[in-house]
């Protein structure tokens, strides 16, 4: 019998329809994926499930008895954890209190039981193989990928008999990344079902036993994960084919030197690193994660301090904070690994986090023009295809992929020409990934240079002109042409012969 | 269903991330307490200039005496922690506290029973009116400034009408209860002590922590599975039963009741927290920090006295102690971030 039937789901949002009756229905001791472009409503179903939102219209079957959990509690009363896209982490609180939050082991006296809590920590963390964690760190001081770790483990603490994990595994690096698809079938030999959602096709083929797609809210197929193609889901979930995920690599870079950078260091991160980006450039930044690649994008952008030299188009520059680095045409423009909490303000508009930056492009005789604003947020809404009810709609509001949409969106609107992408594409669906791969390509095409990470490797080898491989906070190896593979990558990233 | 049929490969464990490094985050640890420190650090400069120009400073009737200075902004300010950690602010202490003595000073009577029965009801009007707020804050979805605000004027206004100007008086075994002694303390000493060790014990149950969590990320707390509005109810629910206790104490003290005095304690109690590492944004503070900021306030007013300067100078003195207090955080929290990137 099926452990959850859904039926008619529907889940408005003011004039926005989240849901229009989606079916769904799952058996215990499978892995269900859950797939949709950006804003199909997988985030809306899972939050519906594990009672974060009521839905509107439809029913729920969970062991054929009827569901509508009225807040979280109430769906883990009846075995639902859910491992949220966007967390459900307490900053202020360790590792331990976060895991076991409002379910601590108490002592006589009605407080945690510190000793307890440990022990069931490290005996968790042992029983599923958990990457090292320290149960005592503050949450805040952790990666985002460390703290997906942490959500992951406070769903399973739990004990649920379904887990949902919402694109639990794209903040994760490659070997975790693996970790987890592992304990996910795990999980499901262990009897549980686990809806698993990612935009990463790989995943879905490496461990689903079936696959349920959205669009628009309704459920567009259910198959059997053996019995269906590639292409077949990619067409379903995007309503039209896909030629190709990756452009055609056209070199377009020119002589010119767009951003020079040499004996770049910070502290034990970034050790001397020298590297030139040339104009109409995708240069790729590659490596284990872990090895400078993240600090080399703050650093580079002013969110961070560091020494060397950096030259923007030919002039030494000294970028301080992220306001230097934004300043006009010979700007540095960045987008962040961590959206929600970096890049952009959620309880803004999509039309403010858009322009907010640039707000002096719409000014003319020290008024806002709101005509020229407009046109501008239109063109930019409808060139990547943020799906938002109204420019007006919050940013908060937006699903996971969208965001990170919107975020594309204002650093284009900077009109800086060096552009740093730390990841761009996390969360965004296969359609989309295509047309800001394509989109990338068109810039460096019109004389923009961009540096590329990725924590995805086949879009560094498929998309980058040269790829810098890192190791221990230096470059270790620059890869062209023929040398740009995953294998090529991986060896310039583990082995000391090929440091360059 | 092929893949489920192959056999299950266990979860390897992956390596190691980079930044978890095993041993205790020792820097980090310091700079998280930094702003208590250095509110440790004011203190005790204050006392020993203080204790330079006065003498007998070092001795238990100086602290017996300061504490009883102190102690009812401590009660005060116990309340607005909570708050503050919640991610919130109370302004309508000033008004409980206000109602608080001057429905004491017109109601208590020398039969203990009577007077008695009105303190737990005060105890009880400080509990329900500061639930009210929390339920107006949730139900209403407005800002906790604004709603306290509202209440403290309508606190301040019944507290008038009911006694127009300060006056009335309890009775004299009422006031010696600020002066009982116990093993060389008096009693708010012992109050003092209680209140840290009431801390201590809260902020480890379910309720403190989870009034800390939702100061801390309120939409995370949600998502795990917090009543926001039940939160709400009892954070401002304990920092009226707080202020009403302040006012019973406060009343020790004067003998009588003061429809105006509850003001003198809206502002300080925020910068007792403040300048004891409090963070206004929620999610971090400790009362240990709030009642040395109380102890800093108030002594600053002792150290006036005692220069015999105008005592004008005693709240410019406050307002440079709590810039410098905002200040070392600042400059801990960036040093904090600095190492997280
Ligand atoms: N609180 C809200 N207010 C208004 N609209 C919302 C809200 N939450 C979600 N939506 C809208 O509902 C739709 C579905 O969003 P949902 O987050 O479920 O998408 P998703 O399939 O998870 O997408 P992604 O792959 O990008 O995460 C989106 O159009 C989104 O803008
Ligand atoms: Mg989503």
């Amino acid at each position: 019998m099926d452990l959850v039937t859904v039926n008619g789901l529907s889940k408005r949002y003011g004039g926005i329809v989240a849901l229009s009756e989606a079916t769904f229905s799952a058996r215990a001791g499978e892995v269900h994926a859950l797939l949709g472009e950006n804003g199909a409503g997988k985030s809306t179903f899972i939050q519906i499930l594990s009672g974060a939102v009521q839905h509107d219209g439809g029913s729920i079957l969970v062991d054929g008895q009827d569901y509508r959990p009225a807040n979280p509690d109430a769906a883990q009363v009846r075995g639902i954890a859910a491992v949220f896209q966007e967390l459900s982490l307490i900053p202020d609180l360790s590792v331990e209190q976060n895991i076991w939050f409002r379910h601590e082991p108490r002592t006589l006296l009605r407080t945690v039981n510190r000793a307890e809590m440990r022990r069931k920590t490290l005996a968790l963390l042992e029983k599923y193989n958990f990457p090292v964690l320290r149960p005592d760190q503050e949450l805040r001081r952790l990666t985002l990928a460390e703290r997906q770790i942490v959500e992951i483990a406070k769903g399973l603490a739990k004990d649920p008999r379904i887990l949902i994990l919402d694109e639990a595994t794209s903040a994760l690096p490659a070997r975790e990344a693996e970790w987890l698809l592992k304990l996910t079938r795990q999980l499901a030999a262990e009897g549980r079902l686990v809806i698993f959602i990612s935009h990463r096709m790989a995943e879905v083929r490496a461990i689903a036993d079936r696959l349920t797609i959205f669009r628009n809210g309704s459920t567009i197929a259910v198959h059997e994960a053996n019995a269906v193609s590639d292409n077949e889901i990619v067409t379903q979930m995007i309503g039209r084919h896909l030629d190709r995920l990756y452009p055609e690599r056209i070199a377009t870079a020119t002589d010119r030197i767009a951003l020079s950078v040499k004996n770049f260091s910070s502290g034990s991160r970034l050790s001397g690193v020298d590297f030139a980006l040339r104009e109409g450039e995708v240069l790729g930044v590659g490596g284990l994660q872990g090895h400078g690649q993240r600090e080399l994008f703050q650093a580079l952008f002013g969110a961070s301090k560091a020494s060397g030299t950096i030259e923007l188009w030919g002039k030494p520059v000294s970028i301080a904070n992220p306001r230097q680095a934004l300043i006009g045409k010979d700007g540095i423009a960045l987008v962040p690994e961590d959206r929600r909490g970096q890049g952009l303000l959620l309880t803004k508009s999509v039309r403010e986090n858009l322009t907010l930056s640039v707000i002096r492009r719409f000014t003319e005789n020290g008024l806002l023009s709101r005509q020229k604003e407009a046109a501008l947020v239109k063109e930019m809404v409808d060139f990547l295809r943020i799906k938002a009810g109204t420019p007006e709609q919050l940013a908060g509001t937006l699903s996971g992929g969208n965001q990170q949409k919107v975020i594309f969106g204002k650093m284009l609107l900077t009109q800086a020409r060096v552009l740093l992408l730390y990841d761009p594409t996390r969360g965004v669906d296969v359609g989309t990934k295509g047309e800001i791969f394509q989109l990338m390509r068109d810039l460096a095409a019109k004389g923009y240079a961009i540096l590329f990470h990725s924590s995805d490797m086949p879009e560094l080898v498929h998309v980058a002109d040269r790829v810098l491989v890192m190791r221990n906070g230096g470059v270790a190896a620059t890869l062209e042409g023929d040398r740009i593979s995953e294998a090529g990558i991986l060896r310039a990233a583990m082995l000391e012969s090929e440091a360059a | 269903m092929a893949i489920a049929e192959q056999p299950v490969e266990m979860a390897q464990r992956p390596a190691e991330m980079k930044s978890a490094k095993p041993g205790i985050d020792w820097r980090g640890r310091l700079l998280d307490r930094a702003p208590f420190l250095v509110a440790c650090l004011m203190l005790a400069l204050i006392v020993a200039i203080y204790g330079s120009l006065q003498s007998g400073v070092f001795s238990l009737d100086e602290l017996n005496l300061d504490t009883a200075a102190a102690l009812t902004l401590m009660l005060a300010a116990t309340g607005q922690t909570i708050v503050l950690v919640r991610g919130g602010i109370d302004l309508s202490i000033g008004g409980m506290i206000s109602l608080g003595t001057v429905i004491a000073a017109t109601r208590f009577t020398d039969d203990p029973s009577t007077t008695a029965l009105w303190a737990l009801a005060i105890l009880a009007l400080g509990f329900l009116i500061g639930a009210l707020n929390g339920l107006l804050i949730s139900l209403l979805k407005l800002q906790p400034f604004l709603v306290t605000l509202a209440t403290w004027s309508i606190l301040n206004g019944v507290a008038m009408i009911i006694l127009p100007t300060d006056g009335g008086s309890v009775p004299g075994w009422w006031v010696s209860f600020g002066y009982a002694q116990l093993f060389g303390l008096t009693s708010p000493v012992w109050m003092l002590l209680a209140l840290l060790l009431f801390w201590w014990w809260f902020r480890a149950t379910l309720v403190g922590i989870t009034i800390q969590a939702t100061g801390s990320n309120e939409k995370s707390a949600f998502l795990s599975g917090v009543s926001i509005t039940r939160v709400n109810v009892i954070t401002y629910g304990l920092s009226g039963l707080f202020a009403a206790g302040a006012a019973l104490f406060l009343t020790t003290q004067t003998g009588a009741g003061s429809p105006t005095i509850g003001k003198d304690y809206i502002l300080p109690s925020v910068a007792a927290a403040v300048i004891g590492g409090v963070s206004l944004f929620g999610g971090r503070g400790h009362l240990a920090g709030t009642l040395i900021g109380a102890f800093v306030l108030t002594l600053i007013g002792n150290l006036v006295f005692v220069l015999h300067v105008s005592s004008y100078w005693q709240p410019v003195a406050s307002g440079v102690i709590l810039l410098l207090s905002v200040l070392a955080s600042s400059v801990a929290e960036k040093a904090a971030r600095g190492r997280v990137q």
